[in-house]
């Protein structure tokens, strides 16, 4: 297993009185997807936020290749090469399906981007190449409001392909697929993982989640209970019971 | 006939780039500013001092009207930036207000309420021209830059972050940044507007830089269609029109036009937002929730 790109440790944070992440710990390698786990309100978005600097922690760190991330704005953890999707996917939704994917390629806030013009056809190149990769070529010109369910999922990967990015968060991209797109889907992942992409894979689906994890992280109520290699952790009766839960039951 | 036809065809180019240049903001960006009419203001000040102390020069008026109401509005929209969309309304109608105070107050510089009288008639290179030409010079390059820029990378971020600003920000997109410039770049184009109009009038004063001024404007934007290139212009010619149109009624005593004026535009605003949300030149999905 290589060295972890990207490393939480203790990362906290709570809203009023309720703990929604308390003391995560979590370690990204590259070329592997480690898959979030956990019921409802257990806390997986709120991970996703904390590294991405929409919310600040209350305490913990967030270290990328060695370097902190905590405190920098959104857009400034995103230039380091973290990339993420919306559980809302959030498209922008009254632009073109390719301005969509290439709008991930452009960075710079100013009236041009740097580069010129041999920059700005590796952008190019970058978005065709995410539209074919997620199968919207042939839908490039509709704009991302008119597109059916699964396309939508899939225009929301295409930007972060496009994005270039050498770690993954992503927050149930494959809920509500059919099992032709989560085929796709699976072999989307596999591709970007065998080129060395961190991927962090918040799903439901026990079976997605066997198909793609190499490691579980399995969190409720803020904390990580469990983890390890996917067989050690689905089998475990404890967590299958938090997990569908019987846990209210025995209270 | 001719002498008014020149009138409303300079001041339409002039409302024309008001108008598109507050689109960038509004239909582009999401930023909704009502308070355009101060920085056509500033540039309509900064270009008529500049014709009555220094020289008549146009070009120079307005370069230096676009440069002082561009700086001006980067270094307010800044920090008002950093609240959210509903505040930032609140925001610029709050500048509007001190701005239509300070406008009539700061005699030295705005002549107070009495205004600026007297502005010499344009030239360019030290030959006199109309206003009528340079307007629609102006109308042109303004609107042929923001063409530009809105069709590229720029104005790709802008739409971006109207339609998700929390996912542009995740594809490393420096929004505050992106959103300042936007709106330097359309209150540039308001003190251009604005030393056009001081030329054109050969006076100035607060009463064309209120908060009905800015409101106007605004509206000439949501009628025609924001987010389209010719929608804000057909919205600032229908508008300029409707008053001189309305004149032309017979059956509406001349004392009545202005109430009039205020109950159709009004309706027309209204009935718009109901039947054609994105404006007469708008896409017809826009403004329909996202199913
Ligand atoms: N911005 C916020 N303000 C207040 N409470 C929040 C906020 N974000 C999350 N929470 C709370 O924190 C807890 C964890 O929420 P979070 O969205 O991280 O859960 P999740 O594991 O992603 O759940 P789901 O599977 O439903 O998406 C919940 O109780 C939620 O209500
Ligand atoms: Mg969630």
């Amino acid at each position: 297993m290589s060295a972890p790109v990207l490393v939480c440790e203790g990362l906290s944070r709570s809203f009023g009185g309720v703990k929604a992440v308390a003391g995560v710990s979590l370690a990204l390698p590259a070329g592997q997807v480690t898959a979030l786990v956990g019921p409802n309100g257990a806390g997986k978005t709120t991970v996703f936020n904390l590294i991405t600097g929409n919310l600040r922690a209350d305490a913990g760190s967030a270290m990328l290749r060695g370097r902190s991330i905590m405190g920098l704005k959104p857009h400034q953890v995103a230039r380091m090469g973290v990339a993420r999707s919306f559980q809302d996917l959030r498209l922008f939704t009254h632009m073109s399906v390719r301005d969509n994917v290439q709008s991930a390629t452009e960075t710079s806030a100013w009236f041009w981007q740097p580069g010129g013009a041999a920059a700005r056809r590796a952008r190019e190149a970058a978005t065709e190449e995410a539209l074919a990769r997620t199968g919207l070529t042939d839908l490039a010109e509709a704009r991302a409001i008119d597109l059916a369910y699964a396309e939508r999922k899939f225009l929301s990967m295409a930007r972060i392909l496009a994005a270039r990015a050498g770690i993954w968060l992503l927050d149930e991209p494959a809920s509500g697929l059919d099992l032709a797109s989560r085929l796709r889907f699976g072999a989307l992942l596999k591709e970007a993982r065998a080129q060395g992409v961190a991927i962090c894979l918040i799903e439901h689906n026990l079976d997605v989640v066997t198909e793609l994890a190499d490691r579980i992280a399995f969190l409720d109520q803020g904390q990580v209970l469990a983890e390890g290699e996917p067989q050690a952790i689905l089998k475990d009766p404890k967590l299958a019971a938090i997990y569908f839960g019987d846990r209210g039951e025995a209270a | 006939m001719i002498a008014y036809l020149t009138n409303l065809a300079a001041l339409a180019a002039i409302f024309g780039i008001l108008a598109s240049t507050l689109n960038v903001a509004v239909g582009y960006a999401g930023i909704f500013s009502v308070a355009h009419a101060v920085f056509f203001g500033v540039g309509a000040y900064a270009g008529a001092q500049i014709a009555l102390v220094l020289v008549p020069d146009a070009l120079l008026a307005m370069l230096v009207a676009g440069l002082i109401s561009g700086a001006l509005s980067l270094c307010l929209a800044l920090p008002a930036l950093r609240v959210r969309g509903e505040y930032f309304v609140a925001a610029s109608l709050g500048l509007q207000m001190m701005a239509t105070t300070l406008f009539s107050e700061w005699k030295s510089v705005t002549g107070g309420i009495g205004g600026l009288t007297g502005i010499p008639r344009p030239h360019v290179f030290g030959v006199e021209v109309g206003t009528l030409p340079l307007a629609l010079a102006a109308l042109g390059l303004i609107l042929l830059a923001t063409a530009a820029l809105m069709r590229g990378a720029f104005g790709r971020t802008l739409r971006s972050i109207r339609d998700a600003e929390s996912a542009a920000e995740a594809l490393g997109k420096n929004v505050a940044a992106a959103k300042a410039l936007a709106v330097a770049f359309a209150c540039a184009g308001a003190g251009v507007a604005g030393a056009l109009f001081a030329l054109h009038m050969q006076f100035v004063n607060v009463e064309s830089f209120n908060l009905d001024q800015s409101v106007l404007i605004m509206a000439m934007v949501i009628i025609g269609g924001t987010g389209t290139l010719l929608g804000p212009l057909v919205g600032a010619v229908i508008l300029l029109s409707l008053p001189a149109g309305l004149a032309f009624l017979p059956f509406i005593p001349a004392t009545e036009v202005g109430a009039v004026q205020q109950m159709v535009y009004g309706l027309a605003m209204t009935l718009l937002m109901i039947f054609r949300p994105a404006g007469l030149v708008g896409d017809l999905s826009r403004g329909k929730s996202m199913a």
